[in-house]
């Protein structure tokens, strides 16, 4: 395997950050450099990243750390607060749909009562004006749940 | 839950609750004002250099402080904090996966134009720096992270290995194949310059 690293790495390292390179590099370390590849891209990368790293940090424009600190705080708030209420929401899930489930039964065993119930209950009714007859009677019931949750959306 | 069915109480619990995600925060606001007044310029940097894009560094700035506020480990001192700032960071460059969205080149600014001694100077300072974005840009994130926190950040392989999650052994391989990726395309001279 070939060698991934050079003992003069930090020579080097130093003569960079010291903004030695490449002019005043001891002439021993410049001899070094020009045999080693190591060394040789080492310099290279390390010279580019350094001056572009000042740059970076001179155009570095970082939001003010109150204003971070505020919106994660606020953050924080909203995500424990949608977290407590969310097993509400699904408990009235739950209870919306058991009323809809409710009412299919009941309107399911009055489908079915309807022959027995008919002649006597309602001798002068017909099968339209009964079926008007439960169209609006559905509608006294759906109208105030329809509106509830419409208004309850504010 | 509906807004008008709200009592006192529920309000109160509610209010309650808030109060308490707040307090379990990792740290205090003045603290976390210190802390991030040290570091916050060197995640932006890490970040907008990988990303290519200071838009995404600002957003992932504000993320990176957020999730590092909600970490529900201890961070014992200073490095281990600031270790565990740039893993969150790492992950969230890795979760944006996406290559640099174009070579970002900023002519340097009057400050810094004043420190050069000529135009020329200007000119050949702002060609460098689009050198090396271009260059970096072709480089895998991987690659452009390890560069730029051995490099430009001045980490050390542990902290390296720490901040990207992997092994402190592997670094040294990882940054030698980087390193020479970089620097060979760094020699190559660019195309405009050859034809000149």
């Amino acid at each position: 395997m070939n060698a991934v690293e050079c003992s003069r790495e930090s020579d080097v390292l130093d003569a960079v950050a010291a903004a030695r390179w490449p002019d005043r590099l001891p002439p021993d370390l410049a001899a070094h450099v020009a045999h080693c590849t190591i060394c040789a891209d080492l310099a290279v990368v390390a010279q580019a990243l350094s001056a572009d790293h000042d740059a970076a940090w001179s155009e570095a424009v970082v939001a003010p750390s109150g204003q971070v600190w505020w919106r994660a705080e606020m953050r924080a708030r909203e995500e424990a607060m949608r977290t407590v209420s969310r097993p509400l929401t699904v408990v009235e899930g739950f209870a919306a749909a058991a009323v809809v489930a409710v009412l299919a039964a009941v309107l399911r065993v009055a489908w079915l009562w309807r022959g027995a119930l008919w002649p006597r209950a309602l001798p002068m009714i017909g099968p339209l004006e009964a079926m008007a007859l439960g169209a609006v009677g559905l509608l006294l019931v759906v109208t105030p749940v329809v509106f509830y949750l419409a208004l309850s959306d504010e | 839950m509906f807004a008008r069915d709200l009592t006192v109480t529920d309000l109160e619990r509610l209010h309650a609750v808030a109060d308490q995600a707040v307090d379990r925060l990792q740290m205090d606001e003045e603290t976390f004002r210190a802390f991030y007044d040290r570091t916050a310029r060197a995640v932006w940097t890490y970040a907008a250099r990988v990303t290519g894009d200071t838009a995404a560094a600002d957003d992932l700035l504000q993320e990176a402080y957020y999730r590092f506020l909600r970490a529900d480990r201890p961070l014992e001192d200073e490095t281990h904090r600031r270790n565990y700032l740039f893993r969150i960071v790492t992950n969230l460059l890795r979760d944006r996966g996406r290559r640099p969205r174009a070579v970002m080149v900023q002519v340097p600014g009057d400050h810094e134009a004043n420190a050069l001694a000529a135009p020329d100077d200007v000119a050949r300072e702002t060609e460098r720096r689009a050198d090396l974005a271009r260059a970096m840009a072709r480089l895998k994130r991987r690659e452009r992270e390890l560069l730029w926190l051995a490099y430009a950040d001045g980490r050390s392989h542990d902290e390296i290995a720490s901040a990207l999650g992997v092994r402190k052994g592997s670094v040294k391989i990882m940054l030698f194949r980087a390193r020479r990726r970089l620097a060979a395309l760094l020699r190559q001279v660019p195309t405009a310059e050859r034809t000149r």
